[in-house]
């Protein structure tokens, strides 16, 4: 069963670079976004037209990257670097200045280099370590109004106030339609994947947010039409996985291209490419501190370290994602020289462990040399996750009987 | 079998030695010459052999310019850190894990030892005593690789201070260093300790980017600043007030003055007047205190009269070849080999970490929490990429270097992400020759053939 609307993204993905180019001849401009926390809504709200800079999976971009940001830079970043160097991406060609934040400090560093080497022009916003502190959102209110400056110095323009009320009501209301599909992708007898809710999940990330909107509603009330109440069960006969971890960028599909070819089914994630920067966003205050507060203040990004073990919110809605999937796994995909996640894997694996719920760290990279390797390690997990439900469900017969 | 030649002070020095001065220490007591003496030739030699390994793959070896007489005393100051850091444990001071390159001010006025993850690891293999340097180098990396098992292959060698305070080698009492531009790793690594069974405090000074024209960004870590020395003070006792504060400042100030004033004069003189380890470990002293700023300005003083000396006779400190080619170090955690560099014809003329917060005093009157806080921002290392290059440049040409040489380790993301950004704009605007090397055998004295071998054909091609 194919949901139409899917199709209709995809051809407007391949339309969307050549629309960037007509409406900036006509005057608009392309802002390049690259991070974990930049409020989208002040830069839609200044006119400009957001596009996300999250590429991966070229390994030769990976090789260009490194003779600028090294090799020990994450996989990700050198990527993103390999990409502004060669400029051949379609969006990225398209762009008129970016946006980088410093949730993570390697995506600052490449805001720095990407500008020296590349003569880009690069706005900078601050993210606070100690991001639950009071004294610490003050700092990011102020980094918040001063990249909302810096924006309207190139929008030459001062930010509206209804102008950001209506983008701010926009995107609550993709974000209210992207939860409310991405339950059906989980469900019993689904209708979509959660691979396809995935790619729908980054399809926005580029294109025009109004007709993103659109496009979601229809998708939704297509599923709405094909399974009128979506049931998540946890014994539906899959091994039913959950992926965390380090981003899993479009242009990247080697890991979830082996659960599924080996017979796993993906239905969660916490990914920051994925459903999680669109959770828990709350924004009370119509304005650039209200709404930068309100990015900080969801769950928090693996590069903003806690230092407690037992508040930590990122575990506590790992817990929680994975009780609404009802996922009996969890694949923890980790980027090489991604340390905010590489150096959380075993902790992570050790406090799932304690509710019962096995954890597979694959570490990566963008080469194809680990495929194999990697392949044997999913297939083995996804065997064990089928026989630990095989045995769970023997275990609940024999106690009914 | 293997011999292994020892370093040893020769006899004859000895009278000239006792006749100076000897070192004041914070708790009010002193040690004399003689009694420094006593130690670095009878006990350290049996206490830390591996001190006194002359092999030239032994990167932390003493200076052999055993004339330089405030060396010995540096040296003595190295050695005894395990001693003096136990003694005051013992009597209740707090030690605490800190960044290295960042003022201690706020940590000692608190009444606390800050100790950074290389002088964690040194006091580590030192508790261990009579090993030779492949037993004490053995140890560090049982250390280290335990750390890389539990954490992460990906870590930079810093997982080793983490690894030692986890396996209680050393007492730390509380995990509280200051984040900054240079470093990929400690922020994380200070979060791993949130599930460790030993539960030792944590607590991280945030350090903003791109924080120039920012008041907020001084205020912001001001206020984490406040909240970092009542943290020690609780555990110390010490009553904080501007005037501990600004006693300390003082203190820590007149140190930086007067490493900056050898700098100065030690560029300027026609011979290097000392070697490059004396010059570098007399900088790091006022970077780094080594567990006593009383004893470190003490000594700043007395070295930097000895090398006024040196220079007014036109002495050329001992190991500095003839037409030493100059080099500018750049880099965190990690340097080239001075005695490699040595024989191979160089001299290590700067080190751009050490020299960023030395060259920044914190102001001494008004709100003490924000001068530190300003003064950190303001640190040269810790800038916008391109700012930390230009003033790099500057160093460069002020120590009249022939060429750059910038080493990051293995792990350390964010130092080798602008390596050749770094090296590139110091290129352009001090027309010197650069380079950049990975190191990735830390404190494995066999196997630095890799980055020695780079560094050689650098210093051929200087
Ligand atoms: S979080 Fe990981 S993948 Fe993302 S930029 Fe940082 S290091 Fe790279
Ligand atoms: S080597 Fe780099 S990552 Fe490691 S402690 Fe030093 S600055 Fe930090």
């Amino acid at each position: 069963m194919s949901i139409k609307t899917l199709e209709k993204v995809r051809k407007r993905l391949e339309e969307r670079p050549e629309e960037l180019k007509r409406a900036r001849e006509d005057g608009r401009k392309v802002v390049g976004w690259v991070g974990y926390n930049v409020p989208e809504e002040i830069i839609h709200a200044l006119g400009f037209i957001p596009v996300r800079i999250a590429v991966g999976g070229d390994d030769r971009l990976v090789e260009v990257g490194a003779r600028y940001a090294s090799s020990k830079t994450c996989v990700f970043i050198r990527e993103i670097v390999g990409a502004f160097a060669e400029n051949q991406d379609p969006f990225i060609q398209q762009t008129d200045f970016l946006a980088f934040d410093a949730t993570c400090l390697q995506n600052y560093r490449a805001a720095e280099v990407i500008e020296y080497f590349f003569k880009k022009d690069v706005v900078v916003l601050g993210v606070p370590r100690n991001f639950d502190w009071d004294e610490a959102k003050q700092y990011f209110a102020h980094e918040a109004n001063e990249f909302t400056r810096l924006l309207e110095e190139r929008a030459e323009a001062p930010l509206d106030a209804s102008r950001l009320a209506e983008s701010v009501a926009l995107y609550n209301d993709i974000r209210k339609t992207l939860k409310s599909i991405y339950v059906f992708q989980a469900a019993k007898d689904n209708v979509i994947s959660w691979e396809e809710v995935y790619d729908l999940i980054q399809a926005g990330e580029l294109l025009d947010k109004q007709e993103y909107l659109s496009l979601l509603q229809q998708t939704l009330a297509e599923l709405q039409e094909l399974q009128q109440n979506p049931v998540i069960e946890g014994d539906d006969g899959n091994s039913r996985l959950f992926i965390s971890g380090s981003l899993i960028p479009r242009g990247d599909r080697k890991l979830i291209g082996i659960i599924k070819s080996v017979g796993g089914r993906i239905v969660g994630d916490d990914l920051w490419s994925g459903i999680l920067p669109h959770l828990d966003l709350d924004i009370k205050e119509i304005s650039p501190a209200g709404v930068a507060l309100a990015y900080l203040n969801r769950t928090p990004h693996a590069a903003l370290p806690y230092l407690d073990l037992a508040s930590d919110k990122r575990l506590k809605k790992l817990h929680e994602l994975l009780s609404e999937s009802k996922a009996q796994g969890v694949i923890y995909h980790t980027l090489r020289y991604c340390d905010p996640f590489t150096f959380k894997a075993k902790e992570t694996k050790n406090v799932l462990a304690k509710s019962g719920i096995p954890l597979l760290e694959i570490h990566t990279e963008y080469a194809g040399s680990d495929y194999e390797a990697m392949k044997t390690r999913v297939e083995a997990f996804v065997e064990m996750i089928k026989i630990k439900s095989e045995i769970t469900e023997e275990e609940g017969v024999l106690a009914d009987a | 079998m293997v011999t292994i030649s020892r370093f040893s002070y020769p006899e004859e020095i000895k009278d000239k030695f006792v006749a100076t001065p000897g070192l004041k220490f914070k708790d009010g007591s002193t040690v004399s010459s003689a009694e420094i003496w006593e130690f670095m030739t009878k006990e350290a030699p049996l206490r830390f052999p591996y001190a006194f390994d002359a092999g030239a793959n032994n990167i932390g070896r003493f200076s052999d310019d055993v004339h330089f007489l405030s060396g010995i005393k540096r040296g003595y100051l190295t050695l005894t850190l395990k001693d003096r850091v136990m003694k005051q444990h013992a009597a209740g001071t707090p030690t605490v894990l800190v960044q290295g390159g960042q003022a201690m001010d706020a940590y000692y006025a608190a009444g606390g030892i800050p100790v950074r993850p290389g002088l964690v690891m040194q006091w580590a293999r030192n508790m261990e005593e009579g090993l030779s340097l492949r037993q004490s180098e053995t140890l560090g990396l049982n250390i280290l690789e335990s750390g890389r098992r539990k954490i992460s292959i990906d870590a930079c060698n810093q997982i080793a201070a983490h690894a030692a305070i986890d396996n209680k080698v050393v007492p730390i009492d509380l995990i509280a260093p200051f984040l900054c531009l240079r470093c990929s790793d400690m922020s994380f690594l200070v979060e791993t300790h949130r599930n460790r069974v030993h539960d030792i405090p944590r607590y991280m000074v945030d350090y903003p980017v791109d924080h120039e024209n920012k008041p907020w960004a001084a205020e912001y870590i001001a206020a984490e600043l406040r909240e970092l020395i009542d943290k020690i003070a609780k555990l110390s006792g010490r009553k904080i007030t501007d005037e501990v504060l600004f006693n300390e400042i003082k203190l820590e100030n007149r140190g930086r003055r007067l490493a900056t004033e050898i700098a100065d004069l030690w560029w300027e003189a026609e011979n290097p007047p000392t070697n490059s380890t004396d010059f570098f470990g007399i900088a790091f002293l006022a970077n780094d205190f080594v567990g006593d700023p009383v004893a470190s300005v003490d000594l700043l003083e007395q070295s930097k009269k000895e090398i006024e000396e040196r220079i007014k006779n036109n002495v050329k400190g001992f190991g500095v070849p003839d037409h030493a080619k100059r080099l500018f170090i750049c880099g965190s955690c990690v340097g080239p080999n001075a005695h490699h560099a040595q024989t191979a014809g160089a001299i290590f003329v700067g080190r751009d970490d050490s020299w960023s917060c030395i060259s920044v005093p914190v102001e001494e009157e008004g709100d003490p929490y924000l001068n530190i806080a300003k003064s950190m921002l303001a640190y040269p290392y810790e800038q916008r990429t391109e700012k930390r290059a230009e003033w790099t440049a500057e160093m460069v040409k002020r120590s009249r270097a022939d060429g750059v040489i910038f080493m990051y380790q293995w792990g350390c993301n964010y130092q080798s992400g602008v390596a050749r950004m770094i090296s590139d704009i110091v290129k352009e605007r001090a027309g010197v020759v650069t380079t950049f090397v990975e190191v990735g055998e830390l404190g494995r004295s066999e196997a630095t053939e890799q980055s020695t071998n780079r560094v050689e054909a650098f210093i051929e091609m200087v």
